[in-house]
């Protein structure tokens, strides 16, 4: 009797958060891939059950693949990136100085931004004449000696195939470097004080105090940080499609600026919810695996 | 016409995908929607022209009407807001969805209604046929398989810009062909300008003002019908390998603005602007998207792209395009929503627009009230055109407009030949042909 009191308080507070994420959580994520198995422009209530067909073209689709692979690669230079600047700033940032205090708001800056903003502000960077990146190259005589091969120089950069994505990751790391500096900040901050004066004491001093000892301990902040840069990577999508719209030629196309294509301009909800769920698993596997192989913590410490 | 800085609207768009899924509906017109017989709904895109002309022949049409109630409202997005009511079946009675609406999408879906019946009817002045009032090439844009389910409102006209007074200044003539912009190219860069500038992040501009002018003037209209109703090997004809290598030649020689692949169309338009660039390509809505930031004092001019030396197209060839207005099938009110653009259509209403929005209109003779100095000139090219031409192939097949700006920022970078970009085009048609669910097109002259 007195058990089964205490179901029914449990079940009564648990109801409304688990029917709340049932409705709008777990329902559209299930809707979704019903759609994934129709043919359905998204603009009636036409649909045509088509079996795995989307899938199935999914797979055979370049353009997919592509979109995947300058994922990756964002993932990957991107990525890196953020994770050497955020440690080696979070690292010599320690401390609770007033400048320290102040450079960890500077770093944060981008991150609150809007990315409406963020991208208008790196078009201007970016700006085939008037643009910081041209100045730079001409102020130190970039310009001074026209080469040769190139019939026109070309100082575009947004618009060159092989510069367009290179250019959208600096502005990424831009962006988002800031949060993990944060994450870093607090983590170095988590280090006890005894282990850290006990190492200085036994003569652990630079770089090798910095990889025996602080990094080591930052294992679970930087597990969180690369899982963190698999998801925003991964589902990129409001920076490119402002920037580049995925061009020149699809070489900045990421996923999900590919589920735009499909769902608004193709009308094709099929496709786009398939590539939605491929998304969705992609995320997932990448995380997964990620978590596995940082499962074991160097620093021994088990949590 | 591409408002950038709202793109952050996409993104909204792409959460509208989830939610366009949490309400599935059905198609049927609801309760809700069925009106009492005096409501209408209107809703517009809202771009430079604003959608305040559009309130205000509501409520005129009120004050005539009693009873009548008119909601018009916009926004420069407002596609992406309409897409889950027609998935709902609960379009607006009437609309200007934009640019970004899939119109053709819509039609094979039947959530468009057609309206030759209406047509036949009186047009507002009660004496006229609807039809009739209408330009016909202009019409005509808005027909399928022989009935008529888009209306055109507005159009624009495609073309090359200039500034005469830079040109006056320097003793330029404004090549009538080829081969005079290429002799003329040389004295524009010795003056320390760009010859032409473009579009580079949206390369449509440049499908519509290099690709198409001089594939026509090289193969006649037939090349460009043919390539828009899909004729095998009508992507790869003489006539567009000749045009693609045009705008090779005028690459290579230098004479595009530095950088311009990577120039959105505000930058490279303001580029033109100041003066650092002699011509760019683009449509009559120029001005009106460029008044806010155009330099005092700074003056443009419209042309025709220059035709090729020796071609067999119609050297008075003009290129089009149509705002397409539609009464969705699932709207209320049908009769009321053709009454009302009935009475927008008016002659009387069509001049307002001219010369309030400052852009032509479908309706016959609307253009003879005094016009904005730059539609003149368009103006008056288009009337003396024996050939009027639209670019519709991008939205019938839009894997194949989209494959199209694809190449052609391909070949404008230098990363794809003349020969790799018509192949890369007839494979993409190829691809539609094969794909026995799209309906075909065709188009004629």
């Amino acid at each position: 009797m007195r058990n089964r009191g205490r179901t029914a308080f449990i079940i009564s507070y648990l109801a409304p958060a688990v029917i709340l994420y049932g409705v709008f959580v777990i329902l559209p994520v299930l809707q979704a891939v019903g759609f994934s198995l129709f043919k359905w422009s998204g603009l009636s209530s036409k649909k045509t059950y088509v079996g795995f067909d989307n899938f199935k073209q999914l797979f055979h689709d370049n353009v997919f693949w592509e979109a995947l692979l300058h994922n990756a690669w964002i993932f990957v230079f991107g990525g890196t990136a953020i994770l050497v600047i955020a440690i080696a700033v979070a690292h010599g940032m320690q401390g609770e100085s007033k400048l320290t205090k102040t450079l960890r708001g500077v770093y944060l800056f981008p991150n609150i931004m809007s990315l409406v903003v963020v991208a208008i502000l790196w078009e201007f960077v970016y700006d085939p004449h008037i643009g910081l990146v041209t100045s730079l190259v001409k102020l130190f005589g970039g310009s001074a000696k026209p080469n040769p091969l190139a019939p026109i120089q070309d100082t575009s950069i947004l618009g060159n195939p092989t510069k367009a994505l290179p250019a959208v990751i600096i502005t990424f790391v831009w962006f988002a470097v800031g949060f993990y500096i944060m994450l870093f900040s607090a983590g170095i901050r988590q280090i006890p004080q005894e282990v850290a004066e006990a190492s200085k004491l036994d003569g652990a001093e630079g770089i090798f105090r910095f990889r025996k000892i602080t990094l080591p301990l930052l294992w679970s902040v930087g597990r969180i940080s690369v899982i963190y840069i698999v998801i925003n990577t991964l589902n990129v999508f409001a920076l490119v499609y402002l920037m580049t719209q995925g061009g020149p030629d699809r070489k900045t196309e990421v996923m999900l600026t590919y589920l735009y294509e499909q769902a608004f301009v193709n009308s094709d909800y099929g496709a786009a919810t398939a590539l939605a769920i491929a998304n969705f698993v992609i995320v997932m596997a990448v995380s997964g695996i990620v978590m596995g192989l940082t499962r074991k913590d160097p620093s021994g410490a088990h949590h | 016409m591409k408002t950038h800085v709202s793109a952050i609207y996409a993104a909204i768009g792409a959460l509208g995908l989830l939610l366009a899924g949490c309400s599935g509906g059905s198609g049927e017109p609801t309760a809700a929607n069925a009106g009492n017989g005096k409501d209408l709904e209107v809703v517009s895109f809202q771009g430079g022209f604003g959608i305040e002309f559009f309130q205000k022949a509501a409520k005129e049409y009120e004050a005539k009407h009693a009873g009548v109630h008119i909601t018009v409202t916009g926004g420069p997005r407002v596609w992406e807001q309409l897409r889950p009511r027609f998935a709902n079946g609960t379009p607006p009675s009437l609309t200007w969805p934009g640019w970004g609406m899939d119109y053709w999408a819509l039609i094979y879906d039947k959530q468009v209604f057609p309206l030759d019946d209406a047509l036949k009817t009186p047009a507002a002045d009660g004496k006229t046929v609807w039809k009739d009032t209408f330009d016909a090439s202009l019409l005509k844009l808005g027909e399928y398989q022989g009935k008529q389910y888009e209306l055109p409102y507005h159009y624009n006209i495609m073309g090359w810009w200039y500034n005469p007074d830079t040109f006056a200044k320097h003793g330029w003539k404004v090549p009538k062909t080829f081969k005079e912009l290429v002799d003329l190219c040389p004295k524009i860069k010795a003056a320390g300008m760009a010859p032409i500038t473009y579009q580079g992040m949206y390369p449509d501009y440049t499908i519509k003002g290099f690709l198409f002018p001089w594939a026509i003037s090289v193969g006649g209209i037939k090349a460009a019908d043919d390539a828009q109703s899909l004729v095998p090997g009508a992507w790869k004809s003489d006539a567009f390998l000749q045009a693609a290598k045009m705008v090779k030649q005028l690459r290579d020689s230098g004479f595009f603005e530095d950088g311009a692949s990577g120039l959105s169309h505000t930058q490279s338009q303001t580029d033109f602007l100041a003066g650092k660039a002699a011509f760019i390509p683009c449509g009559t809505w120029l001005e009106s998207e460029m008044r806010k930031t155009m330099p005092p004092g700074a003056k443009m001019a419209f042309m025709l792209p220059p035709v090729v030396d020796g071609g067999k197209g119609d050297p008075s060839a003009i290129m089009i395009g149509i705002e397409p207005w539609i009464i969705p099938t699932g709207g209320s009110n049908h009769d009321l929503a053709i009454d009302f653009y009935k009475y927008m259509t008016s002659l009387d209403k069509a001049k307002q627009f001219i010369t309030e929005c400052g852009t032509l209109t479908a309706i016959k003779g609307s253009d003879q009230v005094t016009l904005p100095p730059l539609l003149v000139e368009p103006a008056r090219l288009f009337r003396e055109s024996k050939t009027v031409y639209s670019i519709q192939f991008d939205t019938w097949y839009s894997t194949l407009g989209t494959e199209s700006k694809n190449a052609m920022a391909a070949l404008l970078n230098g990363s794809n030949t003349p020969e790799q970009f018509v192949d890369r085009l007839e494979a993409a048609a190829e691809k539609v042909r094969q794909d026995k669910s799209k309906p075909v097109h065709k188009m004629t002259h």
